[in-house]
């Protein structure tokens, strides 16, 4: 079971994002990417689910040694991908219940039924753990969450359509510590051998509560340096301009730096 | 008569058709007059009836009922109801003028509201053919306050053409227009919606919103709304959004494995679902629900 990135350039309105991005995650692995503002982290989740305004340039997405690049994005979601959005989207009239009772049923084999005595015991379980409050089933899609609530409802639908890839972006941004932890808790809680992790993050915070197995920082539209835990600690502590410096990144000028030291994992 | 099944043995019906009228409802029917002594639900059906060219229904004060009036033609026809709403009375009537075939219609809804008087109005547009219809509020009386929703979705490549104003002819009166409009095919909508308010009608309220979405690429929706307002101690807006369905919504949707037909039946559900709930009549709700769908689903399948 492997997702891989390979050398993967993608633009947005004729601007190069993504320069020549590498990353390979297999099961049961957590990686995080942090990186500044601006540095094509969302672009990267948002291409692999096949957003309409991202384009690719040049380069490869693999699922299982599969090239999805030419796939739809509903494909993709029911071949396991999943992306918790940075910005869920609003969606009024939809309920959360019709949504994710949609979501569920159409991954099932033609011949299967839904059962909706099951499902809806383990769409309240959801909600409970993710203190979602009583009403969530008949509350439009988003409309009038509040930041952190929106986060959370990413996260329980990820709990409803088990994934085998789920990036989360920015799921820590809008959450208080309490919250935090809870999001912390049920995705942990999620973690297997069946299930690959990408989260996407600037803060250590997420990170205490999810414990990634490898760290990498992302400037510029690619990887530029992998670690482990000890990443994050210097990270939180110092920014990114030892790793520009150390790396000789130079932002001004967005000049493609020459460094064949970029460890790629795997 | 070919009365709709699901109204056929209603106890508060009145049916009209070309030989017979059938009034379940012991409704007063005088002439073109039809009187509503008492009760709170009333069906009105209509089947080819060609002998009035004008219905008047009378609301007595302080009467609370609601209205069901239901058309299934399978001839062009033309008609006017005029509603007279008296002081004090609550009134909602909901309307789904049907056609079985493609056929040409020509509807006026007047309404006269006296004082404190309350009317909604639900239109239902699901016509096949060629419809003008009119809808004409008088708010009369001080404190008269209307709501008008409106839900067309325009199928079989059919023409919409429709009117509605509301005159704010007394103080403290007050008016809210919703019109959601979507467009499966070639259909065109033509609406023009006008809110008076004449000069010395101080505290009234006058709104309108209009939405629509364009499913095809020959899809028309026009809206011009109008906003006559004599009077500066008052209060009027209108809004509009009308284009194609949201590309984002569509993109979290299909981002969670609806293919692109579950997707969009999805989000027009949701579109249509806040007027079929303000429907009382769980039967009348169910009616509307599946004509829409149908509509709906040609759509979306032949993508
Ligand atoms: N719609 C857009 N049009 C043009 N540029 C965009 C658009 N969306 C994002 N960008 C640019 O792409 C770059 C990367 O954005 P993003 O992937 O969101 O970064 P990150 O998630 O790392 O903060 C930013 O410089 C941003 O300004
Ligand atoms: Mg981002």
């Amino acid at each position: 079971m492997t997702l891989e990135i390979k050398d993967l350039y993608v633009s947005i309105e004729d601007n190069l994002i993504l320069k020549g991005l590498n990353l390979k995650v297999n099961g049961g692995e957590t990686h995080a990417i942090m990186g500044p503002n601006g540095t094509g982290k969302s672009t990267l989740a948002q291409i692999c689910m096949g957003h309409p305004s991202y384009k690719i340039e040049s380069g490869d997405i693999l699922l299982d040694g599969e090239s999805i690049v030419e796939k739809t994005v509903d494909e993709r979601s029911r071949m396991g991908l999943f992306l918790a959005m940075q910005n869920p989207i609003e969606v009024p009239g939809v309920t959360n219940f019709d949504f994710v009772k949609a979501a569920v049923q159409t991954r099932m084999a033609k011949d299967e039924h839904l059962r909706i005595g099951r499902f809806i015991l383990k769409f309240e379980k959801a909600s409970q753990d993710l203190k979602m409050g009583q009403g969530l089933a008949h509350r439009f899609l988003n409309q009038g969450f509040s930041g952190g609530e929106k986060k959370r409802n990413e996260i329980l639908q990820m709990k409803m359509l088990n994934p085998r890839f789920a990036f989360l972006d920015e799921i820590d941004s809008g959450l208080d510590v309490d919250a935090l932890k809870l999001v912390g808790e049920n995705v942990t809680e999620q973690k297997s051998p069946n299930l690959g992790l990408i989260l996407i993050t600037h803060y250590q915070r997420l990170l205490d509560y999810i414990v990634p197995d490898f760290v990498h920082i992302m400037i510029n539209g690619k990887i530029v340096m992998t670690g482990k835990e000890e990443l994050i600690k210097h990270i939180d502590q110092e920014g990114y301009d030892w790793v520009k410096k150390d790396l000789g990144i130079d932002d001004e000028d967005k000049k493609p730096y020459s460094l064949g030291t970029c460890p790629s994992k795997h | 008569m070919e009365i709709v099944k699901y109204l056929v043995n209603n106890p508060n019906l009145i049916a009209f058709d070309n030989q017979e009228i059938i009034n379940n409802a012991k409704i007063f029917i005088k002439n073109n007059h039809l009187l509503f002594r008492s009760g709170k639900e009333f069906f009105i059906f209509l089947d080819n009836y060609d002998k009035y060219s004008e219905l008047n229904l009378d609301i007595k004060e302080n009467q609370n009922i609601k209205i069901y009036l239901i058309t299934y033609q399978s001839r062009n026809f033309k008609i006017k109801y005029n509603f007279n709403v008296s002081s004090n009375a609550k009134l909602e009537v909901f309307t789904n003028f049907l056609s079985k075939r493609k056929t040409t219609a020509s509807i006026a809804l007047d309404f006269t509201l006296g004082e404190n008087a309350y009317l909604k109005l639900l239109n239902a547009l699901t016509f096949k053919g060629r419809i003008e219809l009119s809808s004409l509020v008088n708010l009369n009386g001080k404190n008269a306050k209307t709501e008008i929703e409106l839900l067309n979705v325009g199928g079989n490549d059919s023409e919409y053409f429709v009117n509605q104003t509301v005159n704010h002819n007394e103080i403290a009166t007050l008016s809210d227009i919703n019109n959601w409009l979507i467009s499966t095919d070639n259909s065109k909508l033509k609406y023009t919606v006008t809110g008076k308010i004449v000069k010395g009608m101080e505290h009234s309220k006058c709104h309108q919103s209009n939405k629509g979405i364009m499913l095809a690429s020959d899809s028309e929706i026009m809206v011009e709304p109008k906003l006559l307002i004599d009077e500066y101690d008052v209060e009027a807006s209108h809004g509009a959004a009308i284009g194609q369905m949201d590309e984002l919504q569509l993109y979290y949707l299909l981002s969670r494995g609806l293919s692109v037909q579950e997707a969009k039946s999805l989000i027009i559900t949701g579109y249509t679902n806040p007027f079929i709930n303000m429907i009382n009549n769980q039967e009348v709700a169910k009616q509307l629900t599946s004509q829409i769908s149908r509509l709906i689903r040609r759509k979306t399948n032949n993508e």
